[in-house]
């Protein structure tokens, strides 16, 4: 699917109603939009955030030749996998591991490295099943679930 | 904000134990707060040493997640005259104990790294610790790397021992590099005479060479710590002994440390 399309399904119907009748009348636009205009931008951003940390997972495993790659099972996240990852996942890990919890904002502040690639190497380290992530409202969080996993 | 400092080493008989009893009493002797920890839990050794046997809890139980750290911690700064403060945390020496802690999976290692790392907040910022120090096991093992993970320096205990140089070599590059840690060499048991300028100079230069960069502390091979069997501390029992200013001289460098 294009990053376009991926885009349009993203976007709530009544915007898409206002999108395609642009050039009508402006009574039209303030119906499609409700009495909610702040609201349904609101939804636009999360939406386009979230399609924004897709597309940087692609990026970075494209980046890594790994485009086949899919979501594993739960793995702990011990010292002798962390010596084994490559060293830019290993930042970011250890990172997490210091902090306990944090945003992608608040480790790309530990690691001086930029938060859109702080952001796709954690993307990349949940899918490797190593770090859980949680959203509460427009932040995502990233940890170690230490407790969860059984043994 | 205070200070984790791993003691490590490739080779076993380095002088580890020796070195984090000692530097621990040097550092309540300039006043501070300090906790040492055993996690040497294949042979632990402190409780022997400072004669500590029937404790309710050990650091086997901490990270095993049934107690929490303050019930570990045995407050032993009466053993350090006109200090700071001295606790330390055992690691259980009997054979079951170490039979159990060799057998740990790697899900339980995650979660002790776990435990290991949220002491930085329960001690060191919450309780005003100035210094925790962690005794580790030779080599790479899992408590000792989860020690290496949650400290801010490594020191690493070596000697002349060819096999000894070869593996801390790798050591620094393959480990503590590669965690980006904070590491110092510590060179122990040195036969060369490093109590004159020139003599400490030439020995600095040669261990420079070998690992890149100066080492923390020279020790030579002092006949009175073999004597001592590891009983003495000798900040407190010999504070004139050559050794005491040695770690004197560790413990102000570890200290101007950012």
């Amino acid at each position: 699917m294009s990053v376009s399309q991926d885009l349009i399904n993203a976007l709530p119907s009544k915007l898409l109603y206002t999108c395609k009748t642009h050039r009508g009348t402006s009574v039209a636009k303030q119906e499609s939009l409700g009495k909610k205009p702040l609201q349904v931008l609101e939804k636009i951003r999360e939406n386009l955030e979230k399609l924004n940390e897709k597309m940087e997972v692609m990026i970075e495993l494209q980046k890594h030749g790994r485009k086949d790659i899919q979501p594993l099972p739960e793995t702990p996240l011990d010292v002798m996998t962390l010596l084994s990852m490559p060293d830019h996942l290993r930042k970011t890990a250890m990172t997490v591991c210091r902090l306990g919890r944090a945003t992608a904002d608040e480790i790309a502040q530990q690691t001086h490295r930029a938060r859109a690639v702080e952001s796709a190497y954690l993307n990349q380290l949940v899918i490797m099943g190593y770090l859980k992530k949680e959203r509460k409202g427009r932040k995502a969080y990233f940890y170690v679930d230490r407790e969860s996993q059984g043994g | 904000m205070g200070k984790i400092i791993a003691v490590h080493s490739y080779k076993g008989g380095t002088g580890k134990t020796l070195l984090s009893v000692n530097l621990a009493a040097t550092f309540v002797k300039l006043g501070k707060k300090v906790c040492l920890f055993d996690l040497d839990f294949r042979a632990p050794s402190l409780s022997t040493l400072l004669k500590m046997e029937n404790l309710e809890y050990w650091l086997n139980d901490y990270l095993n997640g049934t107690c929490e750290i303050d019930k570990v911690l045995v407050d032993l700064s009466d053993k350090i005259h006109n200090g700071g403060k001295l606790f330390v945390g055992f690691a259980n020496p009997t054979t079951e104990a170490i039979r159990e802690m060799s057998a740990k999976d790697r899900k339980w290692e995650m979660r002790a790294l776990g435990r290991l790392l949220s002491l930085r907040t329960s001690l060191l910022n919450d309780k005003g610790f100035d210094y925790l120090i962690f005794d580790t096991s030779p080599g790479l093992q899992y408590s000792s790397i989860n020690a290496i993970v949650g400290a801010d320096i490594v020191l690493v205990a070596t000697t002349f021992d060819r096999s000894d140089v070869d593996g801390t070599r790798r050591m620094l590059q393959e480990l503590y590099d590669l965690f980006e840690k904070k590491t110092e060499i510590v060179l122990n048991k040195v036969l060369h005479d490093v109590s004159s300028k020139s003599g400490k100079e030439i020995m600095q230069t040669k261990i420079g060479d070998l690992y890149h960069a100066p080492p923390l502390g020279i020790i030579p091979c002092f006949c009175d710590i073999l004597r001592g069997e590891g009983n003495i501390i000798f900040p407190q029992e010999k504070p004139e002994h050559p050794f005491t200013k040695i770690l004197v001289e560790i413990a102000s460098k570890i200290d101007k440390m950012p």
